[in-house]
């Protein structure tokens, strides 16, 4: 009888886990509907629109909100450009592999979407980063740990399923990771910084948003090496040459930064810590 | 095929660690747990208190929480550190103790279940004191509870995932590493399926043993 009832409860279970597995390839094979606006066919050549290429699903920066209307920080900002300079404003979403196209055919005026610099500095006329995404390598100030190659040896830790450990992860930190003494995982930041306080791991490698706000809190305690472990900064994006707009832009952008607008939009998003990742007030004097 | 092949041989490396805790755990807190139930039970109303007082703290605080204690108490409180090595004793500790308090009222239940009657008889035949319990007491209050025990083991198994809070990386942890990497749910699935054979296997054995000590009948 017990043996009976063993072999039917894993039977079950079986057939259960087989009805998930189906279900989960089922669900991922079916293409998802583009929720895309249908095309503007409009030219640009009408005076005084601004028309911001994004991709629209890439939250926060630009998505699609549950109302059907496109939204994000970088559309915020730019809208509130455009309200500021006079321009009407435009969102256009765009295929993120045909962006070059579009802004080269003048389609866009610019790309404003949480767009890399890092490896793209001399293909677009950039403003000054505005957000940085970098990721970046936390230790006591008394290790003595001052750059990548003091790393060796030591234990290192990063959250579990974040981009920290995706970086350590990829081809280019082998190397890295392999002379460390042992890579952790912790399953958040705050354990992961009682753990370096503690003296349990050497270094903690982890978003440079999260690392500003806890060695603003650590009086001291903590330092981030100069080496990133990967480096990432947000600029917005014009065809390359096209100084005239990108200053203007600069210039209003600055305006925003100075009376506050700039970080109380980066503030509606804190969900993403958006306002721990901008680094716009290192490149305004 | 050889994905899933894969991962079930990362969630087994996983199962190696959960197992650390769980043999470690069994061997340190029945023991202690049965000196917890002394403790209780003696007479001298200090010692008594003073197990009351530790059963108290240990279930009417969170598991999760007394690893932290263990983990990261030494630096908090006293500015030691004992680096990442202290992690698996610490778990350990934290493991033992905790469960060691439940057991001890789980025997303490069990010794007090034994009729008076008993203990009158064997002074009358002339045992000790420690003869009455270890030749009289003690085997019957065992028989009695292995199933209480037995509940407290499973759920043993199945809070071996708690480790992760201190950062000791068990089954279930890699399981969500694999699930998020991958981006499927199979492995949780997989360290699911392992759970339920695991627990499988610990309510066989433990029937088996109940069944060894079906002495008296």
């Amino acid at each position: 009888m017990k043996n009976l009832k063993t072999v039917l409860s894993t039977m079950f279970l079986a057939m259960l886990s087989l009805l998930i597995v189906a279900c989960s390839n089922s669900a991922s094979n079916t293409t998802t509907e583009s929720t895309v606006a249908t095309e503007n066919k409009e030219t640009i050549a009408q005076k005084k629109t601004f028309t911001v290429g994004f991709d629209a699903e890439y939250p926060p920066y630009g998505f699609v909100d549950d109302d059907g209307t496109y939204k994000g920080f970088d559309l915020d900002l730019a809208k509130e450009f455009c309200s500021r300079a006079g321009y009407e404003f435009k969102p256009q979403p765009i295929d993120w592999d045909s962006k070059d196209l579009e802004l080269n055919q003048g389609n866009i005026d610019c790309i404003w979407n949480g767009f890399t610099v890092t490896g793209r500095e001399n293909d677009y006329t950039w403003t000054f980063p505005y957000v940085d995404n970098s990721i970046v390598l936390v230790v006591r100030s008394d290790s003595g740990i001052t750059k990548k190659a003091d790393l060796a040896g030591k234990i290192v830790m990063g959250q579990a399923g974040s981009s920290a450990i995706t970086a350590l992860e990829e081809e280019e930190n082998a190397e890295l990771v392999k002379s460390f003494k042992s890579l952790e995982q912790c399953a958040d930041y705050n354990s992961g910084f009682m753990n370096l306080e503690s003296g349990m791991i050497d270094c903690l490698a982890v978003d440079i948003g999260v690392a500003k706000f806890h060695l603003n809190n650590a009086n001291g305690k903590y330092v981030q090496l100069d080496e990133k472990l990967s480096s990432e900064q947000y600029a917005i994006g014009f065809k390359k040459g096209n100084t005239a707009l990108r200053d203007e832009v600069e210039k209003v952008v600055t305006e925003m930064w100075k009376d506050g607008t700039f970080m109380n939009i980066a503030n509606n998003y804190s969900d993403y810590s958006l306002s721990d990742m901008v680094c716009l007030g290192d490149y305004i004097k | 095929m050889n994905n899933i092949v894969d991962i079930i041989f990362r969630v087994l490396n996983g199962a190696g660690a959960s197992s650390i805790i769980f043999f470690s755990t069994i061997i340190f807190s029945l023991p202690l747990g049965l000196l917890i139930t002394f403790a209780k039970m003696s007479k001298i109303k200090v010692i008594s208190y003073f197990a009351s007082f530790l059963i108290s703290i240990l279930r009417g605080t969170p598991l999760m929480l007394q690893l932290f204690m263990w983990y990261y108490g030494p630096y908090y409180l006293f500015h030691v550190s004992f680096g990442l090595k202290w992690r698996l004793p610490a778990i350990i500790i934290g493991f033992s103790i905790n469960y060691a308090a439940y057991f001890a009222e789980i025997f303490r239940s069990g010794i007090e279940s034994i009729p008076v009657g008993q203990y009158e008889a064997s002074s009358v035949l002339g045992y000790t004191n420690v003869q009455t319990f270890t030749k009289i007491i003690f085997p019957q209050m065992v028989k009695r509870v292995i199933p209480p025990v037995t509940n407290e083991i499973i759920t043993l198994v199945k809070d071996t995932s708690l480790a992760f809070a201190i950062t000791y990386t068990e089954m279930f942890t890699v399981a969500k590493q694999i699930a998020a990497s991958k981006t499927t749910i199979i492995p949780l699935l997989v360290a699911g399926i392992f759970y339920y054979i695991f627990n499988d296997i610990v309510a066989f054995v433990m029937s088996k043993i109940e069944k060894s000590f079906n002495y008296y009948k």
